[in-house]
């Protein structure tokens, strides 16, 4: 490979007197961006080039899990991403179910699934909040964080813990069944998340689609070259859905459509998120419907943890996540800790390779709507 | 059933001469020594291997090898296939995939050089990505023990309180 072919990043240049260009750091005080860093270089109000400062949250969870028994890492992987816990429960879950060959109570896959799918719902709500926060519309980020709430209360309901639910999508199922009278809790909480979809339809007005509209735009193929996947993907005009392609849980008996747009700007990212919203009510309603009764966790009886081992074996587990492709690779060699975890967070891509290529040659004006139309979570980036 | 997987391997193992096996539906592991990787990767990436969804290393230092997996997804096929290759662990070089998935793979392969030690040969930028003024060894590896590096930098012996930490 000659000297040619090398994809450097340029290093931010020391600023000399003669010079016009300058540097500009955007974050990483948290100010609604997350505890991370972007160096810019700017010429007048123009960017040349960015460069990403990761670094600010990275805990080494993947070397902290291969001290720990499966039951200590369920608990671990909530702290993944502090948006989407439950989430990240779940592709840690379907792991080590993989690995040990569990056969999950038909109920419990039913209450995992729709827990991620609030999971879902609240963390687009965040990012419908960041994201007018950063535009300048400060009455969406107040409503949008007031109706998460309310599924944060089904969460305190549920799991007992309103934004860490301590594992509650464990290996072999989940902890423990819904209590009573939570079907028509969810169902009501569902109904005011529905009024809050049609309230964004409303401000949806001048104001928020021009400073969005045409802005970053991500081509299909530099889209795919760059590793994005999820929202991001889908707003380029790729119809794909790990939830379809690669289906998990019970996800291929349920009905339910893939937003697609073909613009690939900021403001199609929004607009994939407000429909996401929607197919994720879609999915819950359906859930509720046909969920059956039985135990929800396997074995029921919980064996002391020091007791139970891993077998042998690899697996890569993939799922659907509120941000894009939520990926662990699980090893064991028959130990009581898994051998080696590797987790993929959609961020690592959208928020180093894609943020750096969209924000070339865009004006400063313009860097909170790329920023915030990514649905970035510098959690899940440094692990 | 598992006929497009089975396609896959056999494709593969008819340019390559090398086995893979089928895990499960969509799941695909095939292994290949670290001098056709990169050969390999192209191929499969015009078989419609688009998209690389993430590349991890194992530490084995009993073996003294280091194991890299490449996590492949196909938009098309609806496949996950795992590359997987063994380096030496006493001089981990391997040959870069940034010519076949771009900045993809530049972003994975400068993460694992931080965490791991494993030199990527053509990637022109592996700067250390989340630890800052870190002068130890490559903090993943299987033999770099955390807690004691923890206990040195963090506790002091002589303090009543943290002795504990030193029992």
């Amino acid at each position: 490979m000659n000297e040619k072919e090398l994809i450097t990043i340029e290093h931010i240049e020391p600023i000399m007197p003669e010079d016009t260009d300058y540097n500009f750091y955007f974050g990483p005080a948290h100010s609604g961006s997350g505890n991370f860093g972007v160096k810019l270089r700017l010429e007048g109000e123009m960017v040349k080039s960015a460069r990403a400062d990761p670094g600010y949250l990275h805990r080494g969870f993947e070397k902290l899990m291969e001290y720990r028994v499966p039951m200590q890492n369920a608990v671990l992987s909530d702290r993944i991403c502090v948006f989407e816990a439950l989430n990240w429960n779940l592709v840690h879950a379907e792991a080590v179910d993989e690995l040990t060959g569990v056969e999950v109570p038909q109920r419990a896959r039913y209450i995992r699934v729709l827990m991620a799918e609030l999971s879902r719902l609240q963390s687009h709500l965040i990012w419908y909040g960041v994201m007018s926060l950063g535009l300048g519309f400060d009455t969406g980020f107040k409503v949008a964080f007031g109706y998460r709430d309310y599924i944060l209360d089904l969460f305190e309901l549920i799991t007992g813990g309103r934004v860490y639910p301590a594992g509650y999508i464990c290996p072999g199922g989940v902890r423990r069944d819904l209590p009573d009278g939570s079907e028509n809790k969810i169902r009501r909480v569902l109904d005011q998340i529905e009024e809050m979809t049609h309230k964004m339809q409303d401000f949806d007005n001048i104001a928020f689609s021009k400073r969005m509209k045409g802005v970053g735009i991500l081509k299909t193929e530099d889209a795919i070259r760059l590793g994005a996947t999820g929202p991001v993907l889908r707003a380029c005009g790729v119809k794909t859905d790990v939830r379809k392609d690669d289906p998990y849980e019970i996800y291929n008996e349920l009905d339910f459509d893939i937003p697609v747009r073909e613009e690939g700007d900021a403001y199609a990212r929004y607009l994939i998120m407000g429909s996401e919203m929607e197919e994720s009510i879609k999915i819950i309603k359906q859930v509720l419907e046909r969920i059956p009764k039985g135990k929800v966790r396997e074995p029921a009886k919980i064996t002391p943890p020091s007791r139970v081992k891993l077998p042998e074996g690899e697996v890569y587990v993939r799922n659907e996540i509120a941000r894009g492709e939520g990926c662990a690779y699980m090893r064991s060699v028959g130990g009581k800790e898994p051998y080696r975890v590797k987790i993929r967070g959609p961020d690592f891509l959208h928020m180093i390779p894609v943020l750096e290529h969209l924000l070339k040659g865009v004006q400063i004006a313009d860097i909170p709507a790329i920023y915030w139309s990514l649905n970035i979570c510098p959690a899940d980036m440094d692990r | 059933m598992l006929r497009k997987e089975n396609k896959v391997i056999e494709d593969v193992s008819a340019k390559f001469k090398i086995a893979g096996n089928v895990q499960r539906e969509r799941r695909v592991w095939v292994t290949i020594d670290k001098d056709n990787l990169v050969a390999l990767c192209s191929f499969l990436k015009g078989l419609g291997f688009e998209h690389l969804s993430a590349i991890s290393v194992t530490d084995w230092p009993q073996e003294g090898t280091f194991e890299l997996t490449y996590h492949l997804w196909s938009y098309s096929e609806k496949i996950l296939l795992t590359v997987k290759t063994k380096l030496d662990r006493a001089n981990p070089c391997v040959d870069s995939v940034i010519s076949v998935w771009r900045e993809n793979a530049q972003i994975h392969e400068r993460e694992l050089h931080e965490l791991f030690g494993v030199k990527f040969e053509g990637n022109g930028d592996l700067t250390p990505l989340f630890l800052e003024g870190w002068d130890g060894p490559p903090p993943f590896r299987k033999d770099f023990n955390w807690r004691e590096y923890a206990r040195q930098q963090h506790y002091d012996k002589s303090n009543e309180r943290e002795r504990a930490y030193y029992d």
